[in-house]
């Protein structure tokens, strides 16, 4: 162990540790760019600069290993002057391009200008320019004059994503990033080097000129793309969701997120989105009250009893998954499961399993689903009346609540209860190993869509005739009495990580419960 | 505290009479009633005679454009930002050219605005100024809504550019400049 004193404090660490690190440690932080903590030590940056007693020259604390007895100042006036140095050779060709750049307002570069730049130039020359607007690829474009070639997105696509595809061309003052290996970059993670990034040299397609970051509402949540549950910010205007972003977790996804992933706001958007409850008559589908609705679907629920065959989706959170199955047993439903759903895997985070709640499911006593639902006389698909168009003209009752419109909806259907996409509401997931994780919601539902937590809570109020939940942290807190894997949670416990309990995390493992 | 009494003075006779007062008040109406009849009158005909108003007035706030007829404003959205009582709203849009933005939405309430002139303040392209209108009138809300052809048509009393030309020369040079270094800054995806 190797103790130092940093600004006055005094900290212990073990050996091998970088000085950056040892600062962060004690919760303060020294300017970086090109250092990442989830990334291998460039030091090419040179802001990060200390000085440390008894060393002839400030030093970069990233790349300098702490010793015994060390004495380092951070915020010394030889520290802050060689820092504003450094600013300044940083600057000398930057463009002034922060009013069309996507990056002001979460940008390094403005903030340790504001910190401890100069506020004019002493450059007398015409700034060297490089190319603007250069697309690596459909997702990502890249403007060489922003770029401070702090090598992040080298580094992360080849020591994190496994693709080495970019690099550093030409020489002294013209170096610029370049793909040196193919046409284009081809991972599947590539959006990360947007977000890693600490200037607006890389910007997303998808994101670009949308909305200036500072009038985003920024909601921490989780990702509905696949089981492995990864922890988002979703930035969201207008009522609209406009990127995702991974939020730090290291239990999960540390700092990163697939790019399939950050496309799944899109359907919150989509022009067939469910806005009011609707029953079937006369053969055709028309709008009616929530109570009307609410009735009908109780009413062909207690009809149909045991001869019930129920779709649950595994999209729904854990609170839901326990509504809708409380409403089976109690309904006396025979066949009930989850679809399984693909999704490519990779051996990053991907899992493979579509499905965001797959390993709740099966906590809520859910199996993939075997039977053929053509041939059922009386169906229930909830959440899951979107993507499988199967003939279910021999039901005599079909039951959907779903967030968008289908053929199946269309055709079959006889009461369809509007529900909400996950961007819409509270609860929780299991991610694949068993981590149970909170969302929240960034984006009010159209119409008079209802949460499914809130709609099946009603289902099963008029079933039962007690009071419907009020809230899904309600749910969650009672459930745990029945379902051990949820016992003493709540979803303010939960916190903005998420939590293992023994019980999920063995379910997840394949252990016997 | 302490108190000071104040001791108040004692009325003259005359003007404890107040007819004096009356006469002196009446006499200056006089005044004004006789030179009415040799000047133009004290009345302004609005609205075919207008008031010259001073240069730092502060009307409608308009958006202006350069020389050569290029949006200035780049839809960087600090107006947006600052607007006390969010007046504007502002969506961008991707454009081609050095600049590579550009508002395709530009929208000043105004109802909301109350000319406190930030925006111009704030603006660093020089792309909105305080213009000197001041009628404002409609007959519905969305009409006091105005949009970007309204508010370029009103920039455009504030002369080409709104009387400052230097600012729009920034990004004349940056495409000399760039064209000087045989830089294209605008390419596809080869980039070898
Ligand atoms: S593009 Fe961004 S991340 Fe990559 S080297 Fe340049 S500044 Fe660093
Ligand atoms: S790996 Fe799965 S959870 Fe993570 S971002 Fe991709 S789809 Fe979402
Ligand atoms: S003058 Fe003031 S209130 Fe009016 S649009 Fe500009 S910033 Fe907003
Ligand atoms: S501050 Fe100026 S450049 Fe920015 S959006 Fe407003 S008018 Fe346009």
């Amino acid at each position: 162990m190797a103790t130092l004193t940093i600004d006055g404090r005094e900290v212990t660490v073990e050996p091998g540790t970088t000085v950056i690190e040892a600062v962060r440690r004690l919760g303060a932080d020294v300017p970086h760019y090109c250092w990442h903590p989830g990334l291998s030590v460039a030091g090419n940056c040179r802001i990060c600069l200390v000085e440390v007693e008894g060393m002839p020259t400030v030093q970069i604390s990233c790349n300098l290993g702490v010793r015994d007895g060390m004495v380092v100042h951070t915020q010394s006036e030889k520290a802050r002057q060689a820092r504003q140095d450094v600013m300044e050779l940083l600057l000398i060709n930057h463009p002034l391009d922060c009013p069309i750049c996507d990056q002001a307002g979460e940008c390094k570069l403005q903030e340790y200008s504001f910190d401890f730049g100069t506020d004019g130039s002493r450059f007398d020359f015409p700034k060297v320019h490089k190319p603007k607007h250069v697309r690596f690829s459909e997702k990502v474009v890249f403007d060489a004059e922003r770029c401070i070639l702090c090598t992040r997105c080298v580094r992360f696509l080849d020591e994190v994503a496994g693709k080495d595809e970019l690099d550093i061309i030409n020489r002294g003052d013209r170096n610029e990033i370049a793909v040196a290996r193919g046409d284009e970059l081809t991972s599947d993670y590539q959006m990360n080097i947007v977000d890693v990034c600490p200037v607006g040299a890389l910007t997303s397609t998808d994101f670009r000129f949308k909305s200036r970051v500072w009038f985003l509402k920024q909601t921490r949540s989780v990702c509905a793309g696949c089981s492995r549950g990864c922890n988002v910010t979703v930035g969201s205007r207008w009522n609209r969701v406009l990127r995702l972003v991974p939020a730090e977790n290291q239990a999960v996804n540390k700092w990163w997120m697939c790019d399939d992933g950050r496309f799944t706001y899109r359907d919150v958007g989509a022009d067939d989105r469910l806005g009011a409850p609707m029953v079937r008559k006369n053969g055709r589908l028309v709008e009616v009250s929530w109570d009307e609705a609410l009735a009908a679907a109780a009413e062909g629920l207690g009809n149909a009893g045991k001869d019930l065959t129920a779709v649950v989706s595994a999209r729904l959170t854990n609170e839901e998954l326990h509504l809708a199955q409380t409403i089976l047993d109690h309904v006396g439903a025979g066949e009930r499961g989850y679809r399984a759903r693909d999704f490519a895997k990779d051996d990053m985070l991907r899992t493979g399993d579509g499905n965001p709640n797959a390993a709740g499911a099966e906590l809520m006593g859910l199996t993939p689903f075997t039977t053929d639902l053509p041939g059922a006389k009386h169906v229930f698909l909830c959440g899951d009346g979107v993507e499988q168009n199967e003939d279910l003209s021999s039901a005599a009752f079909v039951l959907v609540a779903d967030c968008r419109e289908s053929q199946t909806i269309l055709e079959f259907a006889t009461v369809v209860l509007p529900s909400v996409t996950a961007f819409e509401k509270r609860g929780s997931f299991t991610n694949v190993d068993g981590r149970i994780q909170r969302v929240e919601p960034s984006v009010r539902a159209p119409g008079s869509a209802l949460e499914d937590w809130k709609l099946l809570g009603r289902l099963l109020a008029k079933l039962t005739g007690d009071a419907a939940p009020t809230s899904a942290d309600s749910v969650l807190k009672s459930m745990g009495a029945t379902r051990p894997a949820f016992e003493g949670l709540s979803l303010g416990r939960l916190g903005p990580l998420g939590k293992s309990t023994a019980t999920a995390t063995a379910a997840a493992n394949g252990e016997a419960q | 505290m302490a108190y000071v009494k104040v001791k108040r003075r004692e009325l003259t006779f005359a003007e404890r009479m107040y007819l004096p007062a009356i006469l002196k008040g009446l006499s200056h109406t006089f005044k004004h009633f006789v030179g009415a009849g040799g000047r133009a009158g004290v009345t302004m005909q609005y609205p075919e005679e207008k008031w010259e108003l001073p240069n730092f007035y502060r009307g409608v706030p308009a958006l202006v454009k350069d020389e050569d007829g290029r949006e200035k404003c780049v839809a960087c959205s600090l107006c947006e930002f600052v607007c006390p009582p969010r007046a504007i709203s502002i969506i961008p849009q991707e454009i081609e050219g050095v600049v590579e933005k550009a508002p395709e939405v530009f929208d000043i309430d105004m109802l909301r605005c109350i000319f406190c002139g930030y925006c111009e303040e704030v603006c660093p392209e020089e792309a909105i100024f305080m213009s000197k209108e001041y009628e404002i009138c409609g007959t519905s809300r969305e009409e006091l809504v105005y949009g970007k052809s309204k508010l370029y048509e009103i920039g455009l009393t504030l002369g080409d550019d709104g009387g400052v030309t230097d600012a729009t020369k920034k990004w004349e040079r940056l495409a000399r400049e760039q064209s000087e270094q045989g830089v294209d800054t605008h390419q596809g995806a080869d980039t070898e």
